[in-house]
């Protein structure tokens, strides 16, 4: 059984609060959204979890095994796979190198769903291209199928729809469809709101570093407070 | 995926070396032999600089593990322990081994600390030279060190010591190569990007130890090429500046192919040759070829010839 | 008793010494993320720069040291401005830059001073006897300027605008850059702050010491070890260590001779690595 779960953890750089007192339990299978304005803590939630920054308090256990401040390699290597928010491949090699480096890095062999992706992406007929020449939305693309060729048990996804057009954007949803088919779990953060919602079962809200709600996203959608600190700020910036 | 064992660079450098090999049919030029041994010298500890820059680290500590390999030839050469394959093995096992620890621990770290650590053991050599006079003979050296022996037979003259410093030079060329092209995978995700390489779960500071223990035999190949040339080891010969004009030869050579430190290494020592005596100089040299490099030619020469190659042929 | 108490002066003497290097290389890591290999080059610039108001413009030493400490701001500044700014998020080719930079100038001392050491003595002589404890009076004046600099500086990063817009930019570019603050500004400044030290620490102590085209790898070296004990990056971290690996020093030379101090010195921080390799003072050592 793997589970991630998070207790009581926080974060601070210096004097300033990151986050703090984030607990929550993503059960194996699972499919998590975590939203929040600009500056809550999202992206520093997944680099704490995934070992990238060291947490300042509090506990992560993956398939209750305690991997808190284990570094990102050794986190990976357990079954915990992470994308990044800007497009994150190795940019001077082609397409195919780029899956076979996170294959062999990964250590788990190819996973099942890999090829179908790669057809479903367009990515199939470009095995052979550099990455760097692919357009901006393949690239983000391949950035989350990288992750996925690690062959993990639960993944991070940090804003897998961002700097995606429209038209682009349900290829995350198959994306985490075929994710979920492997038998791994997701916890996506993210800004699209149509999306969370017609994906998540359930969601976390995050503000200012505080877990706000945690709930169905039509029962956390509602709560006033829940408006006041996020809903307004995304109208604001549309 | 097709995998080799030798790159065509490799191939091209080994090449390259073994023309040493022919030179004293043309010639037998005392000059020529002494800059071409310095060549040669040069290129092995070169490429100690080069594997770790593979890895976006510059590394100080080339003069550090020459010192070992170097002062092991020569305490051996007291005990007339002088056979070429014995002693190639132990200089180059030797600094291996004294560099297991070290990087273990220096590289789990940022690879600032790399830099920083290795520029200050590269300090420290020197006093531990001065400050251990029993073994390695203080600030006197150790003098008359007997040349090497290959099956039996004294490699005494000028010509034999120039063959052996180029044989060493394609070991050490051969060694680099296999190393760099094995991992070429990992070493390129590093270079290119440690943090998503680490993140997909590759053990990054374990290929940057296994690259640091391989640099560190080679630059122990290194010293043994230069104690071999002098007959003599000497502190000075490993002083902390030489490290300066082996990361110069890289760099001005070009980190993009093995190439890079031997074709650099090559117009270097001899553009600091035609300085004279005022060989002091050629530092100043490095440092308008090192901005330059880093400013308007990232490539190096190596790697500004292949981009004017390529402009021509497209 | 005499000889502790002189060991203990001797080290707080160097160990301020130590703090204007090794503040400025902090300063110029953490801030720029450069590790600056022409620190030395600076310091050994303030010293030539120092000398030569004094022999040849026949300037009154400290004018001359002020000379020195604006001339080599000034050459930070430009350096940053111009060439290091360009490059300022790629950590190895600042640091080649830097090197680069220092092979130059050293290259250039030499070609214009000669190899041999300069003829440069401190204008004030003599020494201070408190009770059975022998002072000589440039240390004491060294040391009371070194701490002038340290507090002034301490002042300008933690009590004015200026300051803190630097701290910040130390702590987080990112969110520093968000809020507004202007790096194209602050980070020659920064630099040139950073140089200024190493030369005003040149020319201050080269007269004691020595002054040729070599000083400059052992001062490098020192500030190395310094910020390696304290913390990369952290300035409380590194005036710490600077009095700490000044004292070590003075007595190590005291009580055992020779370079035994220096090595005992770089063992010690060694072992700090293993079981502390975040330094004395500093924070997150890990990646890339």
């Amino acid at each position: 059984m793997t589970e991630l779960r998070v207790e009581s953890l926080a974060k601070r750089f210096g004097g300033l609060r990151v986050f703090q007192d984030i607990s929550f339990i993503l059960p194996q299978g699972g499919l998590l959204g975590v939203i929040g304005p600009n500056g809550a803590g999202k992206t520093t939630l997944i680099n704490v979890i995934s070992g990238r920054q060291p947490a300042s308090a509090g506990r992560v256990f993956l398939g209750g095994r305690d991997i808190t401040n284990k570094p990102a390699h050794a986190v990976s290597r357990l079954g915990l796979a992470r994308s990044f928010q800007q497009t994150n491949t190795f940019k001077t090699v082609p397409v195919g190198e780029n899956i076979a480096r996170a294959i062999r890095f990964g250590g788990r062999g190819t996973p099942a769903g890999l090829d179908r992706m790669l057809d479903e992406f367009g990515l199939t007929p470009r095995l052979t291209e550099i990455s760097d020449k692919l357009p901006y939305g393949l690239q983000k693309m391949l950035g989350l199928v990288m992750a996925f060729a690690t062959g993990p048990a639960i993944l991070l996804l940090d804003e897998p729809a961002a700097g995606l057009e429209r038209a682009e954007r349900h290829n995350v949803d198959t994306f985490v469809d075929i994710v979920r088919q492997a038998g791994a779990s997701v916890l996506i953060v993210e800004h699209d709101m149509d999306l969370i919602r017609r994906m998540c079962p359930r969601i976390l809200v995050l503000d200012a570093g505080v877990l706000l709600a945690d709930g169905s996203p039509a029962e956390v959608l509602a709560r006033p407070d829940v408006i006041a600190a996020y809903l307004g700020e995304t109208e604001d910036a549309a | 995926m097709r995998r080799n064992l030798l790159g065509w660079a490799d191939l091209i450098a080994l090449l390259v070396l073994a023309a040493g090999f022919f030179v004293p049919m043309l010639t037998h030029s005392v000059l020529v032999y002494s800059i071409l041994n310095q060549v040669f010298t040069g290129v092995i500890a070169a490429e100690s600089v080069w594997i770790m820059l593979r890895m976006n680290l510059l590394s100080f500590a080339t003069p550090t593990f020459m010192a070992i390999g170097g002062y092991t030839v020569a305490i051996a050469g007291e005990y007339n322990v002088t056979d070429a394959f014995l002693m190639t093995a132990a200089s180059f096992i030797l600094p291996a081994l004294v560099a297991i620890p070290l990087g273990a621990l220096v590289l789990r770290l940022r690879g600032t600390y790399f830099v920083l650590v290795t520029f200050v053991l590269s300090q420290i050599m020197q006093l531990v030279l001065f400050e251990t006079p029993s073994l390695t003979g203080g600030s006197n050296g150790i003098a008359g060190v007997p040349p090497v022996t290959l099956f039996g037979t004294e490699m005494g003259t000028n010509r034999q010591v120039l063959e052996f410093a180029c044989g060493l030079a394609m070991l050490a060329t051969l060694i680099t190569g296999l190393l760099t092209r094995w991992f070429r995978q990992h070493f390129a995700a590093i270079e290119e990007n440690e943090i998503l390489a680490e993140s997909l779960g590759l053990v990054v500071w374990r290929y940057k130890a296994m690259g640091f223990v391989v640099a560190a035999g080679i630059s122990g190949l290194a010293g043994y090429s230069l104690v071999n040339m002098l007959l003599t080891a000497h502190p000075s010969s490993f002083d902390s500046g030489t490290a300066v004009d082996f990361i110069a030869y890289t760099i001005i050579g070009g980190r993009v192919s093995i190439l890079g430190p031997v074709l650099g290494t090559g117009a270097l020592v001899y553009a600091t040759n035609l300085f004279g005596t005022h060989g002091q100089y050629a530092q100043g040299l490095y440092g308008v070829l090192i901005l330059v490099v880093v400013l308007v030619a990232r490539g190096g020469i190596v790697g500004t010839v292949a981009a004017l190659w390529r402009r021509r042929t497209s | 008793m005499a000889e502790f108490s002189q060991a203990a002066i001797i080290g707080v003497s160097l160990g301020a010494q130590y703090a204007l290097l090794a503040l400025g290389f902090t300063l110029i890591f953490g801030i720029l993320g450069v590790v600056n290999f022409a620190h030395g080059g600076f310091y050994m610039l303030g010293g030539y720069v120092a000398y030569s108001c004094v022999a040849y413009a026949g300037l009154p030493y400290p004018l001359a040291v002020l000379v020195a400490v604006i001339a080599t701001g000034a050459l930070g500044w430009i350096f940053e401005l111009y060439l290091l700014e360009r490059m300022v998020d790629d950590h190895l080719a600042t640091l080649m830059l830097t090197l680069g930079l220092y092979l130059v100038m050293s290259t250039g001392l030499l070609t214009i001073f000669g190899p041999l050491s300069m003829e440069f003595a401190f204008p004030v002589k003599g020494a201070m006897h408190l009770g059975p404890i022998y002072v000589p009076r440039e240390n004491l004046i060294v040391l009371a300027i070194c701490l002038t600099t340290i507090a002034a500086l301490w002042l300008v990063l933690y009590r004015t605008d200026l300051g803190r817009g630097l701290r910040a930019l130390a702590d987080d570019r990112a969110i520093a850059m968000a809020q507004g603050l202007r790096p194209k500004l602050l980070f020659p400044l920064a630099f040139a702050i950073a140089t200024a030290l190493a030369g005003l620490t040149g020319a201050l102590v080269t007269p004691i010491l020595s002054l040729s085209p070599g000083v400059g790898d052992p001062v490098l070296a020192t500030s190395f070890l310094t910020v390696i004990l304290g913390g990369l990056g952290s300035l409380e971290g590194a005036a710490l260590a600077a009095f700490v690996v000044g004292v070590v020093e003075a007595f190590s030379s005291v009580y055992f001779g020779g370079s035994i101090g220096a090595l005992v010195l770089f063992v010690l921080v060694l072992l700090l690595l293993v079981f502390r390799p975040t330094g004395l003072l500093g924070r997150t050592v890990r990646g890339a």
